[in-house]
C-alpha cells in the first residue's frame, strides 16, 4: 500500500468523523441557518457529477448501459438491483459487440 | 440493545452485498484486504468510500478523491443533529462512539421504530450500529480478499456496476423539478471539465459547485417571485 493509499484512508476517516462531530455540536444551528439548503443540495449534485465523470469520453456501450440503469433506478429506486442489472447490461452489451461483428 | 441487533439484520444483509462489491473494486485498484478493513472501520461511510476509491482509481488525486467522498457525507450533519434527543442521556465518549457507528440504515430504522415506540432510543441505535459497522467491515474485507485473487473484473461490468449505483443514488435524491436545472448544470459542467482535460476528481467538484451556484440563483429567484 503506497503513501497515497494511506493518505486517502486517513483524510477520509478524519473528514467523515469531523462531519459527524459537527452534526453533534452544531447540527441544529446549521440546519436552521440560511445556508441549510447547501446541505440538502450538495449530495445530489455531487452524485450527478460522479455519473457524468464516469460517462465522459466513454463508448456508446457505456452510455447505453447507463440508460438501462437509469430505467431500472427510475422504476425500482433500489441501489443493489440497479447495480446488478446495470453491471449485467454493460457486460452483455460489451460482449455482444464483438459477436455481432463476427456474425456480420 | 438486542432489539436493535436483530431488527437491523435484513438491512445489514443488503449492505453486505454492496460491501462485498466495494471490496472487489478496491482490491482491483491496489488496496490490500487489511487496508480496506482499516478504511471501513475508520471511515464507516459506504457511499463516501466508494466515491473516494473510484475517483482515486481514475486519477490518483488524493485530495480530490477525499474531498468528493467527504462532501457526499455532508448529509450526516443533519442525520447526527436529528439524534440529539436520543443521544442526550449518553456520556460524551458514548456519543462519539454512537455517531461513528451510525449509518443511513440504522439511523433510518431507529427513527422509524422510535416514531412507533417512543422508548426506542440510544440502546437500539447502538445495537443496530454495532451490527452495521461489523457487517460493513467484514463484507468489504471478504470482497477485497476475493478481488485480489481474481482477474480484471472491469470487463465483466464491475466498474460500471458502481456507475449504476451512483445513478440509483441520484434517483433516491431526486426531489422533483427544482433539481432539474442545477443537476443538468452539474452534469454538463463535469462532462466539459473532463473533456477539457481536468482530472476527474476535480472535474466532479467543479461540476457540483457550478450546480450549487445555479441552485442558489434559482432559490433566490423563487424568493423574489414569492
Amino acid at each position: 500500500m503506497t503513501l497515497s493509499h494511506w493518505m486517502l484512508i486517513l483524510l477520509l476517516a478524519i473528514a467523515a468523523f469531523s462531519i459527524r462531530v459537527l452534526g453533534l455540536f452544531a447540527g441544529d444551528a446549521i440546519r436552521t441557518s440560511r445556508f441549510a439548503w447547501v446541505l440538502d443540495d450538495v449530495p445530489g449534485l455531487l452524485v450527478v457529477a460522479l455519473v457524468a465523470s464516469s460517462l465522459a469520453g466513454q463508448s456508446a456501450v457505456t452510455w447505453a448501459a447507463a440508460a438501462v440503469a437509469l430505467g431500472v433506478a427510475y422504476v425500482t429506486n433500489h441501489v443493489i438491483l440497479t447495480m446488478c442489472v446495470g453491471g449485467l447490461a454493460y457486460a452483455g452489451l460489451a460482449s455482444a459487440g464483438p459477436i455481432w461483428a463476427a456474425l456480420h | 440493545m438486542k432489539h436493535g441487533v436483530f431488527a437491523i439484520l435484513p438491512l445489514a444483509s443488503g449492505a453486505a452485498v454492496y460491501g462485498f462489491a466495494f471490496g472487489l473494486l478496491a482490491a482491483q485498484v491496489g488496496f490490500p484486504w487489511w487496508g480496506i478493513s482499516l478504511m471501513s472501520g475508520l471511515v464507516h461511510a459506504g457511499s463516501s468510500q466508494i466515491v473516494a476509491v473510484e475517483q482515486f482509481a481514475g486519477s490518483s488525486a488524493v485530495l480530490g478523491a477525499a474531498f468528493a467522498g467527504a462532501a457526499l457525507n455532508l448529509r450526516y450533519i443533519g442525520i447526527v443533529a436529528s439524534l440529539s434527543d436520543i443521544l442526550s442521556g449518553l456520556s460524551l465518549r458514548m456519543k462519539l462512539v454512537a455517531i461513528h457507528i451510525t449509518g443511513d440504515e440504522n439511523w433510518a430504522l431507529t427513527m422509524a421504530e422510535r416514531a412507533k415506540t417512543p422508548r426506542v432510543g440510544a440502546e437500539f441505535l447502538l445495537g443496530s450500529g454495532i451490527v452495521m459497522i461489523s457487517v460493513w467491515t467484514v463484507s468489504t474485507t471478504l470482497g477485497a480478499v476475493a478481488g485480489a485473487s481474481l482477474p480484471d473484473l472491469d470487463r465483466f461490468g464491475l466498474g460500471f456496476a458502481f456507475t449504476a449505483a451512483f445513478i440509483a443514488m441520484a434517483r433516491g435524491m431526486w426531489r422533483g423539478a427544482q433539481n432539474l436545472l442545477p443537476w443538468a448544470v452539474s452534469l454538463a459542467g463535469t462532462l466539459a471539465a473532463v473533456q477539457l482535460g481536468a482530472p476527474k476528481a476535480y472535474a466532479i467538484v467543479a461540476g457540483a459547485c457550478l450546480g450549487l451556484v445555479v441552485s442558489g440563483l434559482v432559490r433566490r429567484k423563487e424568493r423574489v417571485v414569492a
